[in-house]
């Protein structure tokens, strides 16, 4: 009985919490009267649905097409970039292997913020602004590269290294042992690493916002910054935009809730 | 790797046309350890290393020197720039708005990283418990963390609304806070609003890690510990605490980090404003270079926050370590 009753409260504190998600939906279903209501409606009194409007009328598969690309981009550089070094840094033991894990979680710590503008300065003497969905990627490919590395790292050394020698001595070279015994046991760790790295790069926004300037190639989280002028009003439109951009996000992250949790604690630990 | 090996094949024939037949064998070797050897753990580390090194690295020892050249509309596109030795650094924190954004930046990180270590640990032992769904409930909280910080923003900027804001709504029906509070229009409030928005959003890192730990501490010891007849509260002094040690350090650190990287949640909000109000150090460099294009005085706030960043970073890797020793 104790138990269910705790469930109950834990259904509470969860909803309690996912509260702001709720509301977004809620008034991305609102109109504006009851919009401007106050006290606010809980739930929506007569749902009105604006998705065709929002989603074409603020231009949003262009938006949602460029940050696509990023994310695309950043995850693919990031996956051929970084799953050798999550498994050498997952084998390998030693003083420089130490060395270069501190120097992989110094690059990880730097606030996209403060790096924006030594980026911005060198690709513009580069010329790299000229492809800035390219600037983008590449940028935002050092800001998850280390941390796609620190999640990697983990399940490789959760790979039995008898395996792998098995197949040497099968007369195997280390590169097919690494491409078909480690990867592949590794798989989990790589796909919830290579998860959240497209997402974090489809939401990113710093690095989008300072290095595009043609309207046509910026990205979704950019194009809602525009909607969220100083004075905005137009809250349903807001909810709605962002709805439409968040509902896949968060449905990829349903589907692979259990991995994700399991991923993540396990780069943290070891 | 592939594309490598066939093509030294026609290179050994001619390789074989040199005086010197060791080149084609040093040649073949080269290339076995890359694939079979030490070459390749040196290969694979080095496509992550040198990749950081250009677009990591490189940059901040350029924003060490552009903090110390003069940087701005006209000298951004020339390879060499005036120095000024230290001026910048002088500039920037001599403005009148410098000792507000450091107060600003401090309280920011101390609120966030303070209420998001008591709520997460708060619900982390709550979760621990043994009850149907714990562990999909507690994986559900990571929705938020999901979520791009633009749209938290935006959603806690409704939320927060001064006229019709559910926040206020629910400060009134429970008595509160019966009037109206303009969180983001107010600058007493502007912080703060930012503020909770961010603790939001750390929560669920938080709890994640906590219940890592907490789920690692031997239960026989509180089993123990219930014999000698001590209560909860006593077995969460004598136990939870110095058990989590090693947690809560590393983890104190981390919410550091990542409320220093915070950006999106005061574009999405507050703007800084009103009147610098709610303005931290990440976002004046950033507004110094992108929207005042003084890029130097961005440079120079970049370079000390980095090594503010960079020194807790430290602080978080060494006591990583003392928790694989202990």
């Amino acid at each position: 009985m104790k138990r269910y009753l705790l469930t109950a409260i834990g259904i509470g504190i969860t909803g309690a919490y996912l509260f702001p998600l709720y509301w977004m939906y809620a008034t991305a279903l609102k109109d504006d009267a009851e919009i401007v209501q106050y006290p606010p409606t809980l739930v929506p009194q007569r749902p009105f649905w604006n998705v065709g409007e929002v989603f074409f009328g603020r231009h949003m598969p262009s938006y949602l097409w460029n940050s696509l690309v990023v994310a695309v981009g950043v995850t693919a550089l990031v996956i051929v970039l970084g799953t050798g070094c999550a498994y050498v840094l997952g084998r390998a033991r030693g003083r420089w292997v130490d060395a270069l894990l501190f120097f992989v979680l110094m690059m990880q710590v730097l606030p996209s913020s403060l790096v924006v503008t030594p980026l911005f300065v060198g690709f513009n003497l580069a010329g790299l602004l000229g492809t800035p969905r390219l600037a983008v990627i590449l940028a935002q490919t050092a800001k998850a590269l280390p941390f796609y590395v620190v999640i990697c790292r983990a399940s490789f050394a959760g790979v039995p290294r008898d395996l792998e020698e098995a197949a040497l001595v099968d007369g195997h070279s280390r590169l097919a042992a690494f491409f078909h015994i480690a990867v592949p046991l590794a798989r989990n760790g790589i796909l919830v690493a290579a998860v959240l790295v497209f997402l974090q790069s489809f939401g990113e926004y710093v690095f989008a916002r300072s290095m595009i300037s043609d309207d046509g190639l910026q990205t979704a989280t950019v194009g809602l910054s525009a909607f969220l002028g100083p004075n905005t009003s137009d809250w349903h439109g807001i909810m709605t935009y962002s709805a439409i951009y968040v509902t896949p996000i968060l449905i990829i992250f349903v589907l692979l809730q259990r991995r994700i949790v399991a991923g993540l604690t396990a780069g943290a630990i070891k | 790797m592939k594309i490598s090996g066939q093509t030294s094949r026609p290179g050994r024939i001619a390789v074989s046309a040199l005086p010197d037949p060791t080149a084609s064998t040093m040649r073949l070797s080269v290339f076995d350890t890359f694939r079979d050897g030490r070459g390749l753990d040196a290969l694979l580390v080095l496509l992550t290393l040198v990749y950081l090194i250009v677009f990591g690295l490189a940059p901040i020892l350029y924003t060490v020197l552009m903090s110390l050249q003069q940087v701005d509309m006209f000298t951004l596109g020339d390879f060499s720039r005036p120095f000024v030795g230290f001026a910048n650094y002088v500039d920037v924190l001599t403005r009148p708005e410098a000792g507000m954004v450091a107060r600003h930046t401090l309280v920011f990180v101390a609120l966030s990283v303070a209420c998001q270590l008591v709520l997460g640990f708060a619900l982390a032992l709550f979760f621990q418990q043994d009850f149907p769904g714990a562990g999909i409930m507690r994986g559900l909280f990571l929705a938020a963390w999901i979520m791009p910080g633009l749209v938290v923003g935006g959603i806690w900027r409704w939320m927060l609304a001064g006229d019709n804001g559910v926040v206020n709504s629910l400060l009134a029906v429970t008595h509160l806070h019966p009037t109206k509070i303009f969180w983001m229009s107010d600058p007493a409030t502007s912080l703060y609003a930012v503020t909770i928005a961010n603790i939001w959003l750390g929560i669920p890192f938080n709890m994640l890690l906590l219940s890592v730990g907490l789920a690692a501490i031997p239960k026989d010891l509180y089993e123990a510990a219930q014999l000698d007849g001590a209560g909860p509260v006593e077995r969460f002094r004598s136990i939870t605490l110095p058990m989590m040690r090693a947690t809560l350090g590393a983890l104190v650190s981390l919410s550091v980090i990542f409320t220093l990287q915070q950006f999106d949640l005061f574009a999405g909000m507050t703007q800084g404003g009103p009147s610098n109000s709610s303005n931290v150090a990440q976002f004046w460099s950033w507004q110094l270079s992108f929207q005042t294009y003084d890029i130097a005085g961005g440079s120079t706030i970049a370079v000390l926050m980095i090594a503010v960043v960079i020194g807790v970073a430290t602080l978080y890797v060494r006591s990583t370590r003392h928790e694989q020793i202990g």
